[in-house]
């Protein structure tokens, strides 16, 4: 009864709320996934890899990248078909994949932090422009977000979803993958481009372009 | 029957069209290389040049030039012909030049009246003892070389390329062909959403299978180009070719996709969604990414992901753009088929 009354905006947010609710009721995600970033970074650590700035960028990256899909992952598994079945019947499907694009960003936004926080503890950071790195984690964090909560919500309607996830997402991810470790690249020591906004940008571009399809294309994807 | 027939009907000729006189049209006359590249101010030297499909002993009169630009020119003398594809000339460069740098480049023209004129631009260098560019103005005499005869039809020489030329009729419009597929597929995935003709899931299906197949041949042609070209078929330096490979395991991803659903309609509208998301991503790959990168070997980089306007001439654009067309439409009429035999697999099943 309670939604009735609501329009889109509404909806967003009191989905989010729920999402973030369920998550420090469960505390599932984010510890499961700090777990595997920390393991992660450590056999890293232990195979004395010596990392220059450009290694040091890849793994991080690639760290980031397969913490992201296990997070997103779990967007459309998580609760019951039944559940799901019920939220459809009461709110707008956009309102749906909006709510958990902006839960998933949020997460892998402190998972990012976090994870550079423990990779420049251990392996110490090369990192010279602290404030265009950081630019690239929060459009890694939604441009992943993105990207993995619908390859997630067309998945989780498979059998074996989780061989489906990879399959479907990597290919698709690789241009942003491509220009976040150029864009963060640029943060390092002894590279400089001069076009970096421009990188930015387009980033940001293929972000909102993969977005806007996501969300076009969610309405089509929920019914069952 | 005949309205629906014509654009086949028009793919066969252009296509032979294409193969025909894209194979048949020689090349213009090249030079592939000389004895000497270099040479000083006021020295005297004979040179072994060698070029490529000309008939130098059934041409009357041969001749030769060093030129930079129009503005400076010096003829060969002596011009010896040795047999149809090597003559040896001999250049006397004048003590000074008018030109303030330690070393000029310049362009070696070869010219007979049997095939008309070849051009090895930029590769010779005249290198200056005494630099006195004042005394070189008063000193240098262009020579008075005439008209350069003209050539037949031909497809332009270039160095490396060589014959391989002729693939720009496959390669290229074979990616061109790939990509008005997929945009077919696209379309068809997006009607299915919206009218839920199972119809519809089956054009989407058979164009992208025939989508991904001529952009596999274009990789195949490519990589053998690239063999040829640049002494690799694969490399990481190259940019586009990687990102296509990558475009096209999305769409090897659509396939894995319908073959997770044993439902019918849940498959159709599955892989419908997943097809339009493919495509922007695709063209996110195809057409974007390139565009912005320098790691490129292909020609026209920087902004023009095949050809640069220098490496197109009105010859090749004649068989060019045609061929354009008949693979494009030969893709759509392979599809058209392959439709018709998933519809007759179809009916064999239900009976």
């Amino acid at each position: 009864m309670y939604f009735c009354y609501m329009n889109t905006f509404q909806e967003i947010w009191f989905l989010f709320r729920k999402e973030l609710t369920l998550e420090f009721r469960q505390k599932y995600a984010i510890s499961g996934i700090l777990l595997y970033v920390f393991s992660t970074i450590f056999v890293v650590y232990t195979s004395t890899f010596d990392a220059g700035p450009k290694q040091w960028n890849i793994l991080f990256w690639i760290i980031v990248l397969f913490a992201s899909v296990n997070t997103a992952a779990k967007s459309f598994v998580q609760e019951s078909g039944t559940r799901q079945l019920y939220y459809y019947t009461l709110v707008n499907p956009v309102a749906i994949i909006i709510s958990k694009m902006l839960y998933n960003t949020l997460l892998l936004l402190v998972l990012n932090f976090l994870a550079y926080g423990v990779f420049s503890l251990v392996l110490g950071s090369p990192v010279r422009d602290l404030q265009l790195f950081f630019i690239a984690i929060f459009l890694a964090s939604l441009g992943f977000s993105i990207t993995f909560t619908f390859i997630s919500a067309i998945s989780s309607k498979a059998d074996n979803s989780a061989s489906l996830m990879a399959i479907l997402g990597f290919p698709i991810v690789i241009p942003i993958l491509m220009e976040l470790v150029k864009v963060s690249q640029n943060a390092m020591p002894g590279s400089f481009d001069s076009s970096i906004n421009e990188d930015i940008m387009i980033l940001l571009a293929i972000d909102l372009m993969l977005g806007g399809a996501a969300l076009m294309l969610f309405p089509f994807l929920w019914r069952d | 029957m005949e309205k629906k027939l014509w654009w086949k009907l028009l793919c066969v000729p252009i296509l032979m069209y294409v193969i025909i006189v894209g194979l048949s049209i020689p090349l213009s006359p090249g030079i592939t290389s000389m004895t000497q590249y270099t040479a000083n101010t006021g020295q005297t030297f004979t040179t072994r040049v060698t070029t490529y499909n000309t008939f130098h002993t059934k041409a009357k009169e041969v001749k030769a030039r060093l030129r930079k630009d129009s503005s400076l020119i010096i003829a060969g003398q002596n011009v010896k012909v040795l047999d149809d594809n090597n003559i040896e000339v001999t250049f006397t460069i004048p003590a000074f030049m008018p030109s303030s740098r330690e070393q000029e480049r310049f362009s070696l023209d070869v010219d007979n009246d049997f095939d008309g004129y070849g051009t090895l631009p930029g590769k010779f260098i005249i290198k200056q003892n005494n630099i006195d560019s004042l005394k070189g103005a008063q000193v240098w005499k262009n020579t008075n070389f005439g008209d350069l005869n003209q050539r037949g039809r031909n497809f332009p020489f270039r160095g490396l390329l060589f014959e391989t030329i002729r693939n720009t009729f496959f390669h290229v419009p074979l990616w061109f062909g790939m990509l008005f597929l997929f945009i077919g597929a696209t379309w068809n995935s997006f009607m299915y959403l919206r009218t839920q003709n199972p119809a519809r899931d089956r054009k989407a299906e058979v164009l992208t299978m025939v989508g991904l197949l001529f952009g596999m041949l274009g990789i195949i042609t490519g990589m053998i180009w690239a063999k040829s070209t640049w002494g690799t078929y694969w490399t990481w330096k190259e940019i586009k070719l990687n990102m296509t490979a990558i475009a096209l395991l999305i769409y090897f991803a659509y396939f894995v996709l319908r073959n997770a659903f044993d439902d019918l309609e849940k498959r159709a509208r599955i892989a419908a969604v997943y097809n339009v998301f493919a495509f922007v991503a695709a063209l996110i790959l195809i057409n974007v990414i390139p565009r912005m990168t320098d790691s490129s070997l292909h020609p026209g980089n920087g902004g023009n992901p095949a050809f640069g306007s220098d490496d197109m001439d009105n010859t090749l654009r004649m068989v060019f753009y045609p061929a354009i067309i008949g693979w494009t439409l030969l893709g759509f009429w392979i599809s058209t088929i392959y439709y018709r035999v998933l519809n007759i697999e179809e009916k064999i099943l239900e009976n």
